[in-house]
């Protein structure tokens, strides 16, 4: 593919500033690792040998205890199993993933359920970060609850800036009128307040929903209601674009509107645009986190780091290292996040490369 | 397109109408509101239309051979070193719906501030003199100066105290009393269980002057004084304006009460917070039995929905006492070692207490697909791992409930056991009901690819670990439990709609002589039209709301059993029936018992006073019965302790004097 010049300098750019480029390294690895979470984070193991086949649990079906020789219809505990298998020293094998407690499991500590400490702080091993109230480990429930938030996210603002850029454009670029109704009507509907529809809106959907359904309305609804501030931007954005020399000759070339829209005023407005991305992924990665705080975000027990957060705040004295990890890593995802947005927003200054009288 | 858009426009132009039309009805109500209203006259109608209930007799037809009684004898409740005054502080986690005592939404838990802990009856059962004796349980006088019990006429006659006043001052009137029953079956409260229960339950009530009445009795019943005593009047001329619009109209009024306490319209901050106040001149003040209980001057609640919020505000002492029963709170938020035990700031007490048990335990709603088999719920209940969350979760302090109805000594089932855990077995039953094969996600599927997923709700925030760990345990079933953690309103009214799939919750149960079985499991209460008359399931079915029974039970057996028990007048029956009625709910599985908790754990500041043995026997939380007190002197010497870090001894104890020997 080849790339405009302009964007290869931007994209050269970007890479020159050091901090934002970093970061922007970590959180793709972080995204990408995050997708294959279930090999490094699980109670499921990697691979079984068993009487001389070999399973691979982590996905798909799981697989019973009765598929292993043990006396349950359940599905199989692995370290259990593993544990099995070097006390009768056969040719039998387990491979564990290096993080061995999947998010939602229960274990008792000191026998009883309750948040454990971290190993450092003397709690039990194998629990990296500590677990939660109900004994759940807190290092699997943060990693996970950062794949669904930055996946949330991710959809979040493609969907937002969709139609936020389309609709922003269209007023600019056809003014008048059109600009001025669809204005009032975005003064409208940007006055109907988010949380209590997010409310009202969880209070009649009926309960037998999956949570993939849960979340992807709770996606719908955000995305609703956040549209409209993008609007603004691009409108003035194109209106300004729409006088320029280049977009007279488009028309006059006889270009259509969707092209002169798309091909050419766009492009020259995306610095706008991309200023802004990493700042909507915060809010969205905030809103979430928010919502779940307050009950309305997902379901549980979905991990979350909105959920950790407030489990955090109720133990606040009792365990604080339920706060300080899901804090420590919403802080950090946030950080990583701007020093993104801080580097793209200087490398995709125009004034960098244009001059306009 | 062109065919939609005319009749949008058509249908914008309605809305526009239409919200005229709601505008000006708004209007028009607003205008009917202030209306004055005196219903006198229709009250006057209503009882001379039922004659043969409401009857009016003079003193000379008071039959000569009665034994009037008065509980005199009974040792006092309360202690005398309570002290009067002061402001005691604690906290709502919602605000009251209404004011309500009657009608939609007055069930709240605001209600026992207003009604249940200090609303005055006849009489009262003695909370520590529990045992059943020859005439049923054991009374001191509230309202009653005394009163007559005739089981072989089946009538309770009540002389009213003179003294007694409404906290408006009106005083209190036979004329109450009568007023009560046209009150309770009235259709304008809304509320069909009082409507049905003061139709079915009582046979007439006889006025013989302004301060002596009788009330007859259906059936001489093992509880039959019960029936009696303990109702309350209700205050005639404040209910004047009683009609279609009682709901609204009654909405933040303050109902006159007998009782101590009353709220003054000043302190309704809506929301925010609410007080009650003590009547200066409280007609019982120095009565036996209520002098050395209702001390505080006042109470004030603030709203604070989050349970760790409000532990909080009480370690800061703007709470005067906490409910310290979670085991995360008595072990590790408010451990002995805390520094606010150790400097005696904050005391911690462990009262074992004995009365019929709330019923923690999943209630599953048989109106539900899948739920309607009973092998499904079989299989559920043998997937619910009790004895973990009582061993792991409550660290082995609570116990196992074994049916709906414990706690009621002989009425409760001797030998009835509520079904363990066990993942074979309910696999097995789960089997019965076609679920054989497990899905990619562990979760049973049958033939038809439905999954054995259920909706498991609860209103207790501070309780929804419990919940976690069972939907673990119950994965390992094969069956799936998904949470839905509301707050306590929404769920209750989720609850009562039978929205639910499966609900933990409770339902607080008084003090009575025997359980319950109408209100939770009558087919009356689970559908309209339940049973044609032969006892086959009615073609036109209609789920009732608004009702307790929320696992939707209609056995047509069950119901003949609940009513020939309603009627019983001979306790050994009644035994007798309610052990066959436990067996076939058991059998029916549509409520699986949950825990015990056979004690209160309360935490409180230096200066709230409670008597030497802390509690009364029947005792359900640190406030019912409202023997505590505030000690001002105290309050400032330990605030002023807490300035200069002076300590005093640390107080924990436990009060086993009523704990029961297993």
């Amino acid at each position: 593919m080849a790339l405009n010049p302009l964007t290869v300098k931007k994209l050269r750019r970007f890479r020159s500033i050091r901090r934002g480029y970093v970061s922007f390294l970590v959180l793709a690895g972080l995204i990408v690792l995050s997708l294959f979470g279930e090999l490094l984070i699980n109670s499921r193991a990697l691979a079984v040998s068993y009487e001389g086949r070999l399973h691979f649990p982590t996905y798909g079906a799981n697989l019973p205890g009765t598929a292993f020789g043990l006396g349950y219809s359940y599905e199989t505990n692995y370290r259990e199993l593993k544990k099995k298998f070097e006390a009768e020293s056969s040719k039998n094998w387990v491979l564990l993933p290096p993080f061995q407690f999947n998010a939602f499991e229960n274990t008792p500590y000191q026998n009883v359920f309750k948040p454990a400490p971290p190993f450092f702080m003397g709690g039990p091993k194998g629990h990296l970060l500590g677990t939660d109230t109900t004994g759940r480990d807190i290092f699997a429930r943060l990693f996970f609850g950062f794949r669904v938030a930055i996946f949330f996210a991710l959809a979040f603002m493609t969907l937002t800036y969709v139609i936020g850029i389309s609709v922003g454009c269209m007023m600019g670029y056809f003014g008048g009128v059109f600009d001025l109704i669809v204005q009032r009507l975005i003064e409208v509907w940007s006055n109907i307040p988010f949380l209590y529809m997010v409310i009202i809106i969880f209070s009649v959907i009926p309960s037998t929903l999956s949570i993939s359904a849960r979340v992807a309305i709770l996606l719908l609804v955000m995305v609703l209601f956040s549209w409209t501030s993008m609007t603004y931007y691009m409108r003035t954005a194109t209106y300004r674009e729409k006088a320029r020399d280049y977009t007279s000759a488009a028309i006059v070339i006889g270009a259509g509107t969707g092209r002169i829209i798309f091909n050419h005023i766009l492009p020259n407005t995306i610095s706008t645009v991309v200023t802004f991305m990493p700042f909507t992924i915060v809010s969205a990665i905030t809103a979430v986190t928010a919502l779940d705080f307050l009950g309305f975000g997902l379901p549980a027990p979905t991990p979350s780091m909105g959920e950790l957060l407030k489990q955090g705040t109720q133990t606040l004295t009792t365990a604080p290292w339920i706060v300080s990890s899901a804090f420590a890593a919403l802080v950090f995802i946030l950080t990583l996040v701007t020093f993104i947005g801080e580097a793209v927003r200087e490398a995709f200054d125009p004034k960098k490369f244009t001059t306009y009288e | 397109m062109n065919q939609v858009l005319p009749s949008l426009r058509w249908s914008g132009r309605w809305l526009l109408a239409l919200a005229g039309v709601f505008f000006l009805v708004g209007c028009v109500k607003k205008k009917e509101a202030v209306v004055e209203r005196d219903n006198t006259a229709e009250v006057k109608a209503y009882y001379a239309a039922n004659p043969n209930f409401f009857r009016f007799a003079t003193p000379a037809d008071l039959p000569k051979d009665l034994v009037w009684e008065n509980g005199a004898d009974l040792p006092e409740i309360g202690s005398p070193a309570a002290k009067k005054g002061g402001t005691v502080y604690t906290f709502l986690q919602d605000y009251p719906r209404t004011l309500r005592h009657l009608g939609p939404d007055s069930n709240g838990s605001f209600r026992r501030w207003i009604l249940d802990d200090v609303a005055v009856e006849w009489a009262h059962r003695h909370p520590n003199q529990t045992d059943v004796g020859p005439k049923g349980f054991h009374y001191f006088s509230g309202l009653a100066s005394e009163w007559a019990i005739d089981k072989a006429r089946k009538t309770v006659w009540v002389r009213i105290e003179r003294s007694a006043r409404w906290s408006d001052g009106v005083p209190i009137t036979s004329d109450d009393m009568v007023f009560a029953f046209f009150l309770w079956r009235s259709k304008y409260i809304q509320a069909p269980w009082y409507n049905n229960f003061y139709t079915t339950n009582y046979a007439g009530i006889t006025r013989y002057d302004s301060h002596t009445f009788s009330i007859t009795l259906p059936e001489d019943r093992p509880d039959m004084s019960a029936r009696v005593l303990e109702l309350s009047p209700q205050p005639a001329h404040f209910y004047k304006e009683l009609g279609d619009d009682y709901v609204e109209r009654y909405q933040w009024r303050v109902v006159p009460t007998p009782g101590a306490y009353t709220i003054l319209p000043e302190d309704i901050d809506k929301g925010r917070s609410i007080t009650l106040t003590r009547s200066k001149d409280w007609w019982a003040k120095d009565k036996k039995n209520w002098r050395y209980r209702f001390n505080p001057d006042k109470i004030r609640f603030s709203i604070i929905r989050d349970t760790p919020k409000s532990f909080e505000a009480f370690k800061k002492g703007e709470i005067d006492f906490f409910n310290l029963s979670l085991a995360e709170y008595w072990y590790d938020k408010l451990p002995d070692s805390d520094p606010l035990v150790q400097s005696g700031s904050v005391q911690k007490s462990k009262f074992y207490n004995e009365f019929p048990r709330p019923t923690y335990g999943l209630w599953l709603n048989t109106s539900r697909p899948l739920l309607d088999n009973r092998e499904v719920r079989v299989g559920i209940h043998y997937a619910t791992n009790w004895p973990l969350v009582i061993d792991k979760f409550a660290r082995g302090d609570w116990q196992r409930m074994q049916t709906g109805s414990d706690g009621y000594g002989d009425f409760s089932h001797p030998t009835l056991r509520s079904r363990p855990f066990s993942i074979e077995q309910a696999l097995e039953s789960f089997a019965k009901a076609g679920f054989t094969t497990r899905g990619p996600d562990g979760v049973l599927v049958n033939a038809k690819g439905d999954r054995l997923s259920f909706q498991l709700t609860t209103g207790y925030e501070a309780l929804k670990d419990v919940l976690t760990i069972l939907r673990e345990e119950a994965l390992k079933a094969g069956v799936e439990f998904r949470i839905e953690v509301l707050d306590s309103t929404t769920a209750f009214k989720k609850l009562q709609e039978k929205q639910h799939d499966i609900s933990y919750t409770a339902f607080n149960v008084s003090p009575e002589m025997y359980p319950r079985f109408w209100e939770t499991v009558h087919s009356a209460n689970a559908y309209d039209n339940a049973f044609l008359s032969d006892g086959t399931s009615g073609p036109e079915r209609k789920l009732k709301t608004q009702s307790n029974n929320v696992t939707s039970t209609a056995i047509h057996a069950l119901d003949q059993k609940i009513i020939a028990y309603d009627r019983s007048s001979s306790a050994d029956e009644m035994k007798k029936l309610a052990f066959e009625m436990e067996e076939m709910l058991f059998e029916y599985a549509a409520f699986s018992p949950g825990q015990v908790i056979p004690f209160m754990r309360i935490g409180s500041w230096r200066w709230i006073g409670y008597p030497e043995d802390f509690h009364v026997k029947l005792g359900r939380d640190f406030t019912e019965w409202m023997l505590f007190w505030v000690d001002e002197d105290k309050k400032k010497e330990t605030l002023a302790a807490r300035r200069t870090g002076a300590t005093f001894p640390p107080v924990i104890r436990t009060y086993e004097q009523h704990k029961q020997k297993n």
